[in-house]
């Protein structure tokens, strides 16, 4: 189950390149997003842009700010497969995936992390994915997956997700683009 | 077969194959690199706690210990189980008998199997020993301190900044660790992120590990290289640090903003690392990690407001109408700090020189990467900390390499305008200055060209330690005899005060004819 709300900017206000004030499911830390259409057109990605295969009618971006900031704070379960005891006993890691990308030559970015934290705030694990580089795009409009998987660290108790966004050189559009963000947790059973 | 350091130096000198004696040469494996780098000087506590200890952060009730867990300290990523079991202890003496703490926490894989533990339920004013435990072994004692509460006599402290690896041994902070400090203050340029500068041992006593820094790996195993030197780890196992950066933890003169992709991955690779080596509290803020939360206010009794700033992460580019060297945020964040502050001595720590600094000509700047680069800002700063009738505030700055004292102006090109401060910036820990005569022949004219400045001496390399009492500031310069000396003697230069409620500071009587390349006075 992917433990993020919202993750595939399907929800709330938004449609056109307009910034947002806000995004179901997730804090606006700095800036403001657009959740824009794939049918926009206007040089935005498509649905024949590279990208998820199943991306629903939008996807994020980082609106006319220089930096824009989402986070969304995840309470991890507290019973079951992935519940705290199995996280407690090593027994229960996490994957984390978006398709992050930008708008062909430039190197406007989106960067997806995931910092997984103990019952006090303190960070136990991280991963950062992205930013894509326009070079890695291959030069061209595009949404590229990323992932990555490791163990929840025991004593986890929550996961603070953090999509950000950033403007390069002039311009106004931040042309940051993800979609598609998950987090889901898997039981090990019992490999720790 | 053991290597002698200064032989080997000489002989690969000779042979043009420096790049291949000095560790962490391409192809040599972590295990290889560290035997190279411990032949060449550099040495490592018994694993996996070869980094040491540290801890950071003090507050009344509460404290940030770290580690990490490096059996190889030289490799991008350790041969370690995903997670490992840490335990830890917290005690009133130094053989940890007295426990008033304990537990376990979890070292990651993903953040480089490092530690950090916020340790409460403490009382204030206290000394704390600590220790961890992992995988059978046991690390070096740590020392740490709260911070006091009430009415307290006095604070000693010290600030650290610019400690390039190559331009010499960390003399300064072995005498940091000697010193009966409250806490110590690093300004930034912990590490710096360029490639190998050659010229050892005639020009440099040791050297970085190979080119230009730019992947999460390479920031680990630089941060790893510089805390070979044993006195970076005694100082940090002596005393609670207060952190902030410049800019060469991550590259030189950068702006946190403004960067392409490529650019923004590599300052979230060096966020993480620097991260990962620090005894960072990051757990109250709004944002996480790979950008963590610097800035912060803390309390030292009621002596002291301690407010850290973060030059780097939020600014635009320089010389920009409507530039911002804070952020909008962080400015805000300052000013209302400004509004809001208790009668207290108010120390900025504060990573590149706030003051103006004309060149030496009188035309233009020296450096606008500095407060000179967001003249705008700066003017409302210090404006607001005049309107608002801010008192006894004391900057404390770095980045220099050399020692300057300024009184701080709210129009630096206004002679007469208010004096609301004091700005002391500090000498560097061993990163090189300009040359003597270099600093002989515009001493002089920087004085000239620049009113406000009080002091400039370029000459010697070192740390300053600040005594502060309710009546009065006063900031010691510590200088070091000779870089080249993991063990040089330390003295004090000379010493300014500032006392409360003057603003303005002025030269002790008894060290005013020390060596400087100019006094206003």
């Amino acid at each position: 189950m992917n433990l993020v709300v919202n993750g595939d900017a399907e929800s709330g206000p938004g449609g056109g390149a307009d910034p947002v004030e806000a995004v179901p499911g997730w804090r606006i830390a700095q800036g403001a997003p657009a959740l824009i259409a794939y049918s926009l057109g206007g040089g935005y990605p498509t649905p024949d842009d590279p990208g998820p295969a199943a991306r629903g009618s939008r996807f994020f971006s980082g609106g006319t700010s220089a930096r824009t900031a989402l986070v969304q704070d995840i309470e991890l379960p507290a019973r079951g497969a992935t519940g705290r005891r199995e996280v407690d006993a090593g027994r229960v890691r996490y994957a984390v995936s978006g398709w992050l990308g930008g708008y062909a030559g430039q190197e406007d970015g989106a960067r997806l992390s995931v910092e997984f934290r103990a019952a006090d705030g303190t960070p136990l694990a991280l991963s950062v994915l992205g930013p894509v580089s326009a070079a890695e795009r291959l030069g061209r409009t595009a949404l590229v997956e990323c992932a990555a998987e490791a163990a929840v660290p025991p004593g986890a108790r929550g996961a603070r997700v953090l999509l950000v966004f950033t403007r390069s050189g002039g311009g106004t559009s931040n042309d940051g683009y993800a979609d598609a963000v998950s987090l889901t947790l898997h039981a090990t059973g019992g490999r720790p | 077969m053991k290597l002698n350091r200064r032989d080997l130096l000489k002989a690969a000198a000779a042979a043009g194959a420096l790049n291949v004696a000095w560790p962490l040469a391409v192809g040599l494996t972590p295990a290889e690199a560290r035997e190279a780098a411990e032949a060449l000087g550099a040495d490592y506590d018994p694993a996996p706690f070869t980094l040491g200890v540290a801890s950071g952060d003090p507050q009344p009730y509460s404290v940030l210990l770290w580690t990490r867990l490096a059996p190889e300290p030289l490799a991008a990523e350790q041969r370690l189980p995903e997670t490992v079991e840490v335990r830890w202890t917290v005690a009133e003496d130094p053989r940890l008998r007295r426990v008033v703490a304990e537990g376990t926490t979890a070292a990651s894989a993903t953040l480089g199997h490092s530690v950090h533990i916020v340790v409460e339920g403490l009382r204030p004013g206290r000394h704390y020993w600590y220790g961890f435990r992992a995988l059978g072994k046991t690390s070096r004692v740590g020392r740490t301190k709260t911070a006091p509460t009430g009415r307290i006599g006095k604070a000693l402290f010290a600030t650290a900044n610019c400690q390039a690896f190559h331009d010499g041994y960390y003399a300064a902070h072995r005498a940091i660790a000697r010193e009966n400090l409250d806490f110590v203050i690093h300004l930034g340029d912990y590490i710096y992120e360029h490639g190998q500068v050659g010229g050892v041992p005639e020009s440099h006593v040791r050297d970085h590990d190979g080119p230009e820094i730019l992947t999460l790996g390479d920031y680990r195993k630089r941060h790893a290289l510089y805390k070979g030197d044993r006195s970076l780890r005694e100082a940090h196992a002596a005393h609670p640090w207060f952190l902030t950066w410049d800019d060469h933890e991550v590259v030189n003169d950068y702006s946190g903003t403004g960067g392409g992709a490529p650019f923004m991955k590599r300052r979230a690779a060096a966020y993480q690392a620097w991260y990962e080596h620090m005894p960072h509290r990051d757990s109250f803020g709004a944002m996480a990690l790979p950008d963590p939360e610097i800035h912060r206010v803390r309390r030292w009794g009621e002596l002291l407001e301690l407010t850290v700033l973060d030059l780097r992460s939020y600014r635009s580019a320089q010389n920009l109408p409507d530039g911002t060297i804070l952020g909008t945020d962080q400015k805000a964040w300052l000013k209302q700090g400004i509004d809001k502050a208790p009668d207290a001595w108010h120390v900025w720590a504060n990573s590149i020189m706030l003051s103006q600094l004309r060149s030496p000509s009188g035309s233009g700047y020296m450096f606008t990467d500095q407060w000179d680069g967001f003249l705008a800002e700066r003017r409302e700063v210090l404006g607001h900390v005049h309107a608002g009738g801010l008192e006894d505030l004391v900057v404390l700055t770095g980045d220099w390499h050399s020692a300057f004292v300024d009184d701080i102006r709210v129009d630096f090109d206004r002679p007469d305008s208010p004096l609301v401060g004091t700005e002391f910036t500090a000498h560097s820990v061993t990163s090189g200055a300009y040359s003597a005569d270099w600093n002989a022949t515009n001493g002089p004219l920087m004085g000239r060209a620049n009113p406000h400045l009080k002091y400039f001496e370029g000459n010697r390399y070192g740390y300053d330690v600040y005594e502060v009492t309710p009546e009065r500031f006063s900031t010691h310069m510590r200088v070091i005899g000779d870089r080249r000396d993991p063990a040089s003697p330390v003295s004090t230069l000379t010493t300014f005060h500032v006392d409360r409620g003057k603003p303005g500071s002025y030269e002790d009587p008894g060290t005013k004819g020390s060596p400087a390349q100019y006094r206003r006075d």
